[in-house]
Parts: C-alpha cells; structure tokens; sequence
C-alpha cells in the first residue's frame, strides 16, 4: 500500500482546487459545470476509498497514508504532511460526503453567477480536505483560512436575505471568526515555540506529540496555552456566549455554503481540541474543563435551546439547534476521556451530515413555501411526501434517535459525562426533551395539519413538486452515511478506538 | 435454522419489510400491506416455535466500542421474552390483518403497513434485548414509530399535535430512564440483565430512574396525558400500540429489571400505579367517545399491572415448605397478558363499530348494533365479560391474581383496586350498552353493517383467547418461569377474594345496568350534572399542563430568546470587542469597495507576499 501510484489526500485536496482554477480560466458555463462534478466527487470517493482501506493500509507513526511534500518552506519547519489517523478519519469521509452534496446542490441551485459560486465552493472544499488531512499544524490552520475566506464572500454576496442584511451577516462573521482563528494561530504558535518543536524546527504534529511526550510542559503554562485555543476554537465553534455570528450567519448564508461551514468547517474548532489541545495539553483542560462544561451545558445545550424552541424562522432553527448541539460536543471534550472524546468524534460526524441535510432541505421548503416563516407554513406534506420524509428523517437524526448516527454520539457523550459531573449530565440529558420540542415543533409546522392561507396563496400561483432526483440525490448521500453509521457505528469506531487509546494513553493516564 | 438465528430472523423481518416499503412500495399501497402482513406472519411463527420450542439462550456481540466502554446488542431469550414475544407476535399478526379491511381505501397505505412493520421491530427489540442500553434503542425507536403511526393522518392538526405530545411526553420519561441506565452502568460496571442478576449494588436511586421511562411509555401518572390523545391515530394502531402491547412494554421492562428493586422503590411504583388505576377508571365513567373509554380504561388496567408489580415478592407455603416468590411479576405479567388480548378484541372491536357506522365515535350517536352487527357484538361481549372480571373468563383469573396479592401485602392497595373493579364493571357495561342496545340513534348507525372476512376473522381469534386465555396460567409448558410466579389464594383467603370479585362484579354492572338506558343523553349528565363535570375534567392535568407550556416555559424561552437578540448579539459582545471591532472596522472600510473580485485579489496578494517572505525569498 506505501508505494501507491498516487496519494488520495494530495489529490482530494488538488483536484477541487485544480477545477476552480480551470473554471477561473474562462471554461463556458456548460463546461464548467461538467468539470464541477468531477471536482465535487473526486474528493468523496477518494475519502470513502481511504475508509475502506484505512485498516488494510500501512500505519507510521499512528497514521496511514502518510506523505511529507516540501513546499519550499523547510525552513521555518513547514513540510504538507498528509495522513489520517482515526480521529481524522471520519472527519475527512465527512468532508467529502458534505462537499460532494452540497456540490450536487449548489449545481442543480441555479444561483447567479454559477461559475464563481461553484469556484468558491470548490476552493472551501479543497479546504476542508486540507484540514482533516493535514498532519502539520501550520497546514492545518492554513487550509481552514482556505476553506473560511469564501464562506465570508458567498455570504455576503449570495446570501438569502436582503442585501444589507447580508452584508451585516457577512462582516459579523468575519470579525468573530478571524478573531476566534487569530487566538488559536496564537495558541498553537505559542504550542510550537514553548514546546521546543521551534528547536526542531517542525510543525509537525507527530513530531510535537514525542517532544511534549518527552517533556511536558509547565502546568500555568499548559493552562495558559489551552486558553488560547480553548476561546479561539470556541468561537469558531460557536461555544456559548460567543455564539451570536452563527444563527445570523447561518440564516443568511445560502444553502451550500451553510452545509459546508454548519456541516464541516464548524468542526475544525473541535477537531483541533480532540487532536492537538487535549492529548498536549492535559493540564489545560484539568483546569479550564469545568468552565467549560458549565458554558456548554447552561449556555449552549440549555439557554440556547429555549432560545430555539422561540424562533420563528425555520433557518433559524437549524442554526440555533446546530449551536445547541455544540454543546453536547464540548461537554464530550470537557470529560477528556477516551468515552467521551470518542462521542465527540461520532457525534461530530453525524451532527455535520444532520445539519447539512436539514440546511439543505430548509431551502427546498423555502422554494416551494417562498417563506422561512413557520407560521406562514402548514399541511406541505400532502403536496410534497417525499420532502416530507426527507425533513423528518432529518429532524428526528438530529433529536438523536437511534438508528441514527447522531444518537452513538450523544449516547457515548453522556455516559462519558456522568464520570465528569453528574449535574451537568442531568442538564444535558434534560436537553434531549428540549430538542424534541423544537425539532418535532418545526416539522409539523411546516408540513402537518391543515394548510395556511398565506402558504394557499403561495401555492395556487406556484403549485409545489415534490422533491426531484437533482435535489433528492444530495439528500440521500447525507441519509445514507447517517443511517450507515447509525447502524454500524464500528465503522467509524473501531479505528477511533485504536487511535484514542495510543494518543490519549500517554497524555491522560487517569483517563479510562 | 438454529434458535439464534431464527430469532434474528424474527427481529429482521419487520425491518426489512419497514425498508422494502420505504424504498419500493410508497406508492403500492396494496402490495406494501402484502409485504408488511407476511412479516407479521414471519414473528408470528418464529416466535410459536421459538417460544414452545423450548430454546431458551442468550447471546451478545458487542457493536460500539469506545475505551473500556462497550455497548453490546444481544439476546436473552428466557421465559419472560417467550412469553412476551408470543403476545406481541399474536396480537401483532391480528392487527396486521384487521388493517387490510380497516384501511383498505386510506390513500397512504404504505406509509401506514411500512410504520406498523417498523414498530413490529422496535417492539421486538424491546423483547429481546439482553441489556438496558439495547433496550433504550429499541424504547426509543417505539416512541418513534408511535409517533409516525398517530401522525397518520398528519393533515388533522389534532393527529398532529396529539403525535408531537407522545413523542415529546415520553422524551420525558426517557430523560429519567437513560441517566437511570447511565447511572447503574457506573455504579455496577455493567448493564446486562443476566449480569446484573448475579450482584449488583444495591440503591434506591437506579430502580426509580428506570420507572420513570415506564410511566412514560405506560403512561403513568403524572404522565399519562399522551394515551387519550394518541386515540387520534387509526384504531387497529390504537389496539396494537396504544393497549396491547407498546405500553405494556414499560410493565415488561419493570419485570426484566426486577432484582435491582428495592423495597422503597417498589412502594413508589405501587402507589402511581394504584393513583393511576383509580384516576383512569373515573374518567372513563365520563367520556362519549368509543375509543376514549377503552383509553381510559387501558390506563386504568396499565396502573393495575404496576401497582401488581410494586406489591413486589409473596411468601408461599409449597409442599410443606417455605418460598418467596416473584409474585409481583407473576401477577403483573399474567395480567399484561389477559390484557393484551381482551383490549386488543376491545380496540379491534371498536374499529369494527367505528368502521361500520362510517367513522362515528361517539356511542350516544350509536346504539342497536346487537342486530346490526352480530359478530362484533358477541366478541365484544366476550371483552367486556372479560375485562370486568366475569368468573372462568380471561381477566377473572389474572385480576383475581392481583387483588388477591394486594390483600396478602397492602390492605389499602387492596382497598383501591377492589373499588377500581366495581368502576371498571361500571364503564365497560355502560358502554356496552349504550351501543350495541336500543335503538339506532343517528343515521350512521342505522346503516351499520359488519366488514369482511379480514375485520372479523382476528375478532373471533382474540376473544376465543379472551374467554380461554385465563388458563394459560395452569399449562406452564412454555413459560414456566413467569407463571410459576402468580400468586394464588388458598384456603380463607380464596374465599375471600373470590367473593370480593363477585360483588364487585355485581355491583358494578348491576350500578350500570339500572342507571344507563341506551338513549341519545349521558344518564349521568343528566342527573348528577357535577359529578359528572368533576369526572370529564380529568382533574384538569391537560389545562395544567398547557398552562406551563404556554404560559411558563414558552414565554421564559422568547425572554431568553428577548435577552439574546438584544443584550449579547447588541450590547456585551460588542462592549467587550469593541477596541478590536473599531480598528479592524476602520482598516476594512478603506478595503471594503463593494467588489467581489478586489477582496480575491487582495486575499491572494497576502498570500502571495507572505509566502514569498515566509520562503526567503525577500
């Protein structure tokens, strides 16, 4: 398997950008979209192929698929190292299944100016690859900007409310989350230079891991280096109280690019915890691990989910839910355990494939409704039983049902948290009435009961069609994998485990 | 085919059936019911010869590994699980085919067949499962597919709302269940049934978290809200869910878990069910609506079987020697299973009438069915001789069990129960006789008429059970386990109970036989206008309920909701970032032309640049 002809991960990530490139060299519009299936799919099946023979392949050093490219920056100890290991694993599967859906979405969309919106899109994908893939932290960082900056501009200019408003969306979005990136870069600059791996002169982070491993940092040092990204990570996370960029965001953002940056690039923040902050740090969140379950469980899971149970707005209920589930997330990352970690890892999979679906059907509704307004919706299921289905499906992965993937997440995350504190664990688990209140709320608001004068009139000048193969296709790919998982959670668990138990091991011996 | 995987077999049936229909049949409605009745057919006999094939096992594999944490899916299939696998795959196949007649016109037909197959599996699940985890799952996917099944007619808001309110009420109870299953997987290492039966540590706290899942799913007071409701739902559904078998699953899982009780606990759980039992038998005396009377009623005989349950074990004497037996579970479990068939030929009863008088349910609008509708007529009897306790039948035997249990254990409980009875006498007859007797008094019920083969064929089967079913309890062939456990009254005691369930028996049909004529007007109503207020208000738990939720809960979320938008997202964030905010405010301004292609620009020219410098080359 090592002397591969080619490396997927190099070329998961180069084949988007290399078809925005072409696409931004003037290819017509027929062409490009064309070319635009290949840059979309490539990516998925290269990640499902990484899967499938992930435990066939060869591991160094804990990762498999392991290559090191100079890219001319040796010096300063920066070298593209790609490889995955099994927290990064499903993080990448994730990516390209969200990116070859909202890829498929986006093309079928229709939206002004396709080419530069599909070129975007592209280019945030090859992005999202680079971050999951990236074994350099300097990489790391580097393709999430990639993967971030775009998110700013398709806000901005195609979002889905009015133009001021969405500019407004945009320029909150870009303050909190280039504030947020800024103190993590902070954080792991502070990483790589405290830790000795600047003497080294690598961003490695294998190479980090045996330098710390070999000599742990000072405790107030740990502390405060965790800090750094703890807050950083947490806003680009959407950790209660610095939550308010991403409902705004999110309602204005248009469908694709919200099911990419709810769906993947939101879990940068956490995956950067799981991978580099815990197991290095594990001073840092011995100290820093009761604030943040207090915010997590009071803040995000509790307040945030009454806010939702009061939203109006169906985008603004995906989003608000999709903070609310942040919280569940950073309880997992506060017990720092092997159990609770990998309900971090699970959940954050099924959470970027439930909320990308919902995002994604949102829209749909909206096409048909030409309202997010709940109370203007009612009785669309007798029109439209497929979207029907298709929503419910969605809502009821995202209250965590089980056959669904969301549920092994939150599932481990609680057990895991009972260990830690066992209020914060009656809170959060009083969380799962609450997200059944909302989430079962919307759906038959939009789509049981009667229908509403308001949605009659809508509909007699523009009857709604149930939901087409070009939009049901992408809602598939999402149900698919959240069913898959749900049904077979060993297949993302069982290189998880394997992968936590030797990079948690040395760092948390206490960790069971 | 070995035991193992038969009973797998029988467990995946339902679900492929569920995704064959999901996929292929939405809109073959016909060929969808086909697929969904063969698998009931497929439970129905595996689970014959699982359960008098004498193979008793268990097994686990484990399907989610995460540290020292391991979640297994399993089997254990005892005497216990054959019992209830036979009850759930029985009714389960009568129901299934009283469907094809119920709902042979309804537009979503594979909608509905595909939803009774997905709960044929949840509820399997349940069954089967060899641990509390693998029952969680399945607790919840029941919830689910009670959810989609009252949804039915999802354009009714009612069936809407009434699909949301048992979701969301049993999430309630959930919520107590799963940190009770948390809380005894910390504290004994383990969740597995049978390992829990060798030792556990013994606390006061795990067995009443894991009751509260059972007053959801049993609809249990304070929670027993959601069951009128969920009448809403098409009424072959209301018979296998909502009376049979899904609520009964919370009085099975008490059974499964009955060694990590406690005597404190199980006092807790005798008292709800016996509130319970009283509370549910006095609505039921005021309700018009067919289905909500046997709802009522399903509530009342739900409390029965936990308040049997938390009178917990009974010292016998046996051939000269001294035992305790389990007799909580014995009485409990005999008593589900009289139930399930008695209430099942109620429900399925009912559906016949409803279907015949074309969708009327109210009985004051009915009334002459005897001759109109023979067959259900007689089966409904045997229901109801069954329910109230007429001697040699059914529900005779197993109320007998409890009653004589409470007399033995708890001399009020025996007290509550026994008047129960005389209420439970009192409603069933007054409902039998307002409708089947007198004459027709609407339209509808003048052109009643009895439905095919398919609406009459599981009436007959479900009340020759509901007449002999009673003696399954002296053939202990397949279920020794459970029925060697039912308590039975000897001597002075015998008399004593046989004769308190004569006269209640008497009393209370005989109250309901002089009071209620058939006629278009509640007797009750009419002659005692605020008992009979006090009884239809239901002690008000909705309006309650609906008052905290409108008026408490909503109005703190829109306050916090209020707080959101207004102090965070305008004031404290921006207070506390304003420096920064003002300093990249201004530089963005100068950057900020309005042109997409400037910010790509600028954006590569600091990569470019930075790149450039970062490799040495200036």
């Amino acid at each position: 398997m090592s002397n591969l002809p080619f490396d997927p991960l190099l070329f998961s990530i180069a084949t988007p950008l290399a078809v925005a490139f072409v696409i931004a060299l003037g290819l017509p519009k027929r062409w490009s979209v064309r070319l635009a299936y290949v840059g979309f799919t490539a990516p998925a099946l290269l990640a499902l192929w990484t899967w499938c023979n992930y435990g066939a392949a060869p591991q160094q050093q804990g990762y498999a698929f392991l290559r090191t490219y100079s890219t001319g920056l040796d010096q300063l100890g920066i070298r593209l190292t790609l490889g995955l290991n099994g927290i990064s694993l499903p993080l990448f599967v994730l990516a390209g299944l969200v990116g070859l859906a909202a890829g498929l979405y986006a093309i079928q969309s229709g939206a002004e100016r396709l080419k530069i919106y599909l070129m975007l899109l592209l280019v945030m994908l090859a992005g999202l690859m680079g971050v999951f893939a990236s074994v350099d932290i300097f990489y790391f960082y580097f393709f999430h900007e990639l993967a971030l900056i775009p998110s700013f501009i398709m806000v901005g200019v195609w979002g889905t409310r009015g133009p001021s408003e969405n500019s407004y969306a945009a320029m909150k979005m870009t303050i909190y989350l280039t504030l947020g990136a800024m103190l993590s870069l902070l954080g792991l600059i502070a990483l790589y230079v405290k830790s000795g791996a600047s003497g080294a002169h690598s961003f490695n982070l294998i190479t980090l891991r045996e330098i710390i491993a070999a000599q742990p940092l000072e405790v107030t040092l740990q502390q405060n280096i965790f800090a750094l990204l703890l807050f950083g990570f947490g806003i680009l996370v959407s950790l209660w109280p610095l939550h308010t960029w991403a409902p705004l965001g999110y309602g204005a953002a248009p469908s694709s690019a919200a099911m990419l940056h709810a769906g993947v690039l939101k879990k940068f923040g956490l995956y950067g915890l799981v991978q580099i902050a815990l197991p290095l740090l594990p001073a840092g969140i011995a100290h820093w691990g009761w604030l943040l379950g207090l915010l997590a469980v009071v803040g995000n899971v509790l307040v945030v989910g009454l806010i939702t149970m009061a939203q109006r707005d169906l985008k603004q209920v995906v989003g608000y839910s999709s903070v609310m589930h942040m919280g569940y997330a950073f309880l997992g990352v506060a017990t720092c355990s092997t159990l609770g970690v990998g309900g971090v890892v699970l959940l954050m999979v099924a959470h970027g494939l439930s909320v990308a679906l919902l995002f994604l059907l949102a829209t749909s509704i909206h096409q048909r409704t030409h309202t997010f307004d709940l109370q203007e919706m009612g009785g669309l299921a007798q029109k439209t039983p497929v979207l029907a289905g298709f929503f419910v499906a969605g809502t009821f992965a995202s209250v965590g049902l089980p056959g669904f993937a969301n549920f092994w997440g939150e599932l481990a995350i609680f057990v895991a948290a009972w260990r830690f504190s066992p209020l914060f664990t009656v809170l959060a688990v009083a969380g799962v009435v609450i997200s059944a209140i909302y989430g079962l709320r919307a759906a038959a608001r939009v789509f049981f009961g009667p229908s509403t004068d308001a949605l009659a009139k809508v509909t007699a000048v523009h009857p709604p069609t149930d939901l087409g193969w070009s939009e049901r296709l992408p809602a598939l790919i999402l149900l698919g994998a959240l069913f898959f998982v749900g049904f077979w959670p060993q297949s993302i668990s069982r290189p998880l485990n394997a992968t936590l138990a030797a990079v948690y091991a040395p760092a948390n011996p206490a960790a069971k | 085919m070995t035991p193992v995987s038969l009973a797998l077999t029988v467990l995946l049936a339902p679900l492929v059936s569920a995704a064959v229909i999901a996929v292929f049949l939405r809109r073959a409605g016909t060929l969808a019911a086909v697929v969904s009745v063969a698998a009931a057919a497929v439970i129905a006999a595996g689970a014959f010869t699982l359960a008098f094939g004498g193979a008793r096992f268990e097994v686990a594999t484990p399907w989610l590994q995460l540290g020292s944490f391991t979640l297994s899916l399993g089997f254990k299939f005892d005497d216990l699980a054959a019992l209830m696998l036979v009850i759930v795959a029985l009714i389960g196949l009568c129901v299934h085919v009283f469907s094809l007649g119920y709902m042979h016109d309804d537009e979503a037909k594979g909608r509905y067949f595909g939803g009774l197959s997905v709960f044929m599996f949840s509820m399997l699940g349940i069954v089967l499962a060899d641990n509390l985890f693998m029952m969680f799952i399945f607790w919840e996917l029941v919830g689910f597919s009670s959810w989609l099944l009252i949804n039915h007619w999802h354009e009714r808001l009612s069936a809407s709302d009434a699909a949301k309110k048992a979701f969301v009420t049993n999430r309630v109870g959930d919520f107590g269940f799963l940190l009770g299953i948390i809380l005894c997987y910390w504290l004994n290492g383990t969740v597995s049934l049978s390992e829990l039966a060798h030792g556990h540590v013994s606390s006061r706290l795990i067995p009443l978290l894991l009751f509260c899942g059972a007053v959801g799913k049993s609809a249990q007071m304070p929670l027993q809200v959601w069951l009128p409701d969920a009448m809403e739902g098409p009424t072959p559904v209301s018979a296998l869910i909502h009376a049979a078998t899904m609520v009964a699953a919370g009085i099975y899982m008490l059974c499964r878990i009955n060694v990590l009780m406690v005597p404190d606990a199980l006092t807790v759980i005798m008292w709800v069910g016996t509130a319970t039992a009283l509370y549910a038998a006095c609505c039921a005396i005021a309700q018009r609506d067919i289905k909500k009377v046997l709802a009522y009623s399903t509530l009342s005989q739900l409390g029965y079987m936990v308040a049997a349950f938390g009178l917990g074990s009974l010292a016998v004497e046996h051939d000269g020697h001294r035992a305790v037996i389990a007799a909580g579970v014995g009485a409990a479990m005999f008593h589900l299973a009289t139930h399930a068939y008695f209430k099942a030929l109620l429900f399925l009863g009912s559906g016949s009438v409803i279907h015949g008088c074309h969708h009327e349910q109210d009985i004051f609008r009915m009334g002459g069915l005897r001759t109109r509708m023979p067959l259900t007529f007689w089966t409904f009897t045997a229901g109801v001789a069954a329910i109230i306790g007429l001697p040699f039948l059914a529900g005779f035997f197993s109320k007998d069990a409890i009653l004589y249990l409470a007399y033995a254990n708890n001399r009020a409980v025996f007290a509550v129960l026994a008047f129960t009875a005389v209420l439970t006498a009192l409603y069933m007859t007054r409902l039998w006789r307002i409708t089947f007797f007198g004459e027709p008094r609407s339209e509808a019920a003048d052109h009643a008429h009895e439905g095919g083969l398919t609406l009459t064929l599981p009436l007959v089967v479900l009340a020759v059970l509901a007449v002999v079913g009673g003696y399954a309890a002296h053939y202990p062939a397949g279920f020794g386990g459970v029925f060697s456990q039912i308590p039975e009254a000897e001597g002075s005691d015998h008399l004593a109970i046989l004769a308190t369930s004569l006269v209640v028996l008497l009393l209370g049909a005989g109250t309901a036989l002089s009071f209620y004529r058939p006629a278009a007007q509640d007797a009750l109503e009419a002659r005692f206008p605020g008992l009979h207020r006090l009884l239809a208000s239901k002690l008000w738990f909705d309006e309650i309920y609906g008052y905290y939720i409108a008026k408490v809960q909503q109005r703190f979320a829109l306050l916090l909701n209020y707080l959101e938008q207004i102090l965070l997202a305008g004031f404290v964030i921006r207070g506390l970032v304003a420096g920064v905010v003002t300093y990249v405010g201004v530089a963005a301004r100068r950057l900020h032309v309005g042109r997409l292609n400037v910010y790509v620009y600028w954006f590569l020219f600091g990569v470019v640049a930075l790149w450039l410098f970062a490799a040495g080359v200036f």
